[in-house]
């Protein structure tokens, strides 16, 4: 269904990051400014050469917060556009950055996210909605739901789930970034405080605050701008989908979440990549389960066998397949409009080499997917 | 009491649940079927999410369908006016819509993914003074309903 037109290179020249975490004395357009900073310092280029920002969040802090954040940076004119699609309006922020360089539309781009996460269940409808009064507008709640049913399909126990945040936690303790970095046991994410079961706290990620930036540019104007080559990370697939229909309205099954699959197929035609091809990845655990379902809806292990893979330890930095090596959503924390670009930041850290600690070794093709309410996916594809 | 709270509470969503009668805990589950394609969806549409087509009739719902999986809710969701703990179900209707709904008259032991459930209907206090609604819920098929099958 999807056409694809081969268009320009497009790499990311700059990242930047903001440190995840609660940051009362900042307000939204100040932590978004001060991500896209890094990622303008990242790559050397002046704030003046950007001609296009794309920027993403989710909660209300006033209009137009990406006018406001660029604007303190000096009024330039440029079309500034606010992304919202839920968790993934950051990786959505991207892939519009992204067209719009493929497409010839402009030399160079600014992706950003930011968000100031309230604490406390996430919803999704406003409030006073019937969905309240009914109960099933809890996005942990639907977490739990797809928790269970992956359990009875595939007989994997709950120590294998707990060991997704043992290994978060363990990427997160090398990441200066991160949200939460002390480290855990099996037994204490079991023994934490249950949210929803058999979902317990430390297996759900912290709402948190936090910003991220990414500057791309074509690979073919990358002199004209003076832009360094050498720690250049090409885009080589960015796809984004919504839901479609499979006949039952609610679904909490236990594969194939959000529909990830098509956003990934698509991803692995537009590269000419495969799922073999990836050497880490980056995926949307909101939940532990959320990672073990989606790095098989990616195609990276067969249906039902994640769980397994992970208590093998073949998804730690160490193993043949390292998946959120920055601590993911459940550690490295979730600012909505920002993670989706915080996964590209690791991506592109990693394949330039520059991961110190949690360096994996030989990275030349990362991915990214990150999802959203309205069954949105964004996959990324990156290679060296 | 107010003299408002006295009146017939009205249906969460009259899109989704009718109540058949007045002071009843009596309604039905509403959905729309595609003359075209056949699938039916649960709640109002007015376009078929499967084809697209605008050929769509209202539809009443099986009361009764088996728990696709259910999860006990410790930490509830702003607005949530009910107990806590509470468990939520995601129950699969023989029309083949998911509808996710309190499961209430059963103990946690005794959820179990495949259970065969019946549509139950509670009133509803919505905040210390708000109007009083009447929800859908599911119950055990096996429990208040004898007729209905295995024990």
């Amino acid at each position: 269904m999807a056409q694809f037109k081969p268009g320009r290179e497009v790499v990311v020249v700059g990242v930047g990051l903001h440190p995840f975490g609660r940051f009362r004395s900042k307000d939204l357009a100040t932590l978004a400014r001060e991500a896209v900073v890094e990622a303008l310092k990242d790559c050397g280029i002046g704030w003046r050469e950007i001609p296009v920002a794309y920027f993403g969040h989710v909660y209300y802090h006033g209009m137009s917060v990406g006018e406001t954040a660029l604007a303190s940076l000096g009024l330039t004119g440029i079309p500034i556009i606010n992304v919202e699609n839920a968790c993934s309006s950051g990786s959505t922020a991207f892939w519009q950055a992204y067209w719009g360089i493929t497409t010839g539309m402009y030399d160079v781009a600014l992706a950003f996210g930011a968000e100031k996460v309230p604490g406390g269940p996430v919803t999704v409808t406003a409030a006073g909605s019937p969905d309240r009064y009914i109960g099933g507008d809890h996005m942990m709640a639907g977490y739990a739901l797809r928790m269970r049913r992956y359990m009875e399909e595939t007989g994997a126990p709950a120590s294998a789930l707990a060991q997704v945040t043992v290994k978060a936690r363990q990427n997160a303790a090398l990441n200066p970034y991160a949200h939460r970095k002390d480290t855990f046991t099996v037994e204490d994410v079991l023994n934490s405080r249950p949210i929803a079961d058999p979902l317990t706290l430390y297996q759900c990620c912290p709402t948190s605050e936090g910003s991220a930036a990414a500057v791309l540019c074509a690979r073919e104007e990358l002199g004209r701008y003076g832009l360094d080559d050498s720690r250049a990370i090409r885009v080589v697939a960015a796809s984004l989908t919504s839901g479609n229909y499979n006949g039952r309205g609610s679904d909490h099954s236990a594969f194939s979440p959000y529909r990830t699959e098509p956003a990934a197929i698509q991803a692995y035609e537009m590269s000419g990549l495969g799922p073999e091809d990836v050497d880490l990845v980056q995926v949307h655990d909101a939940a532990t389960i959320g990672e073990l379902q989606q790095v098989e809806a990616l195609q990276l292990f067969p249906k039902g066998e994640a769980w397994r893979a992970t208590v093998e330890g073949r998804t730690a930095l160490s193993g043949d397949l390292p998946v959120n090596t920055d601590g993911g959503l459940l550690a490295m924390g979730h600012p909505f409009g920002a993670s989706g670009i915080r996964m590209v930041h690791e991506t592109v850290t990693q394949l330039r080499g520059e991961a110190g600690p949690r360096q994996v070794s030989n990275a030349r093709v990362g991915l990214a997917q990150c999802s959203g309410a309205g069954d949105v996916t964004t996959v990324q594809i990156f290679a060296r | 009491m107010p003299e408002s709270s006295r009146n017939s509470p009205k249906s969460v969503d009259p899109g989704r649940l009718r109540l058949d009668g007045d002071q009843t805990l009596a309604g039905t589950l509403l959905g729309m079927r595609c003359l075209d394609c056949g699938i039916s969806v649960f709640g109002q549409a007015v376009f078929c999410q499967a084809c697209s087509s605008a050929r769509l009739e209202p539809v009443d719902l099986s009361p009764a369908g088996t728990l696709f999986s259910y999860t006990i809710v410790r930490v509830p969701p702003e607005g949530w006016p009910g107990p806590v703990p509470y468990v939520l179900g995601e129950v699969e209707l023989p029309e083949g819509p998911h509808v996710l709904a309190e499961v209430i008259e059963v103990t946690h032991e005794a959820l179990k993914v495949g259970m065969p459930v019946r549509l139950a209907l509670q009133e509803v206090q919505s905040g210390e003074s708000g109007p009083a609604f009447m929800v859908y819920k599911w119950a055990p098929a096996t429990k208040s309903a004898p007729g209905n099958g295995e024990v």
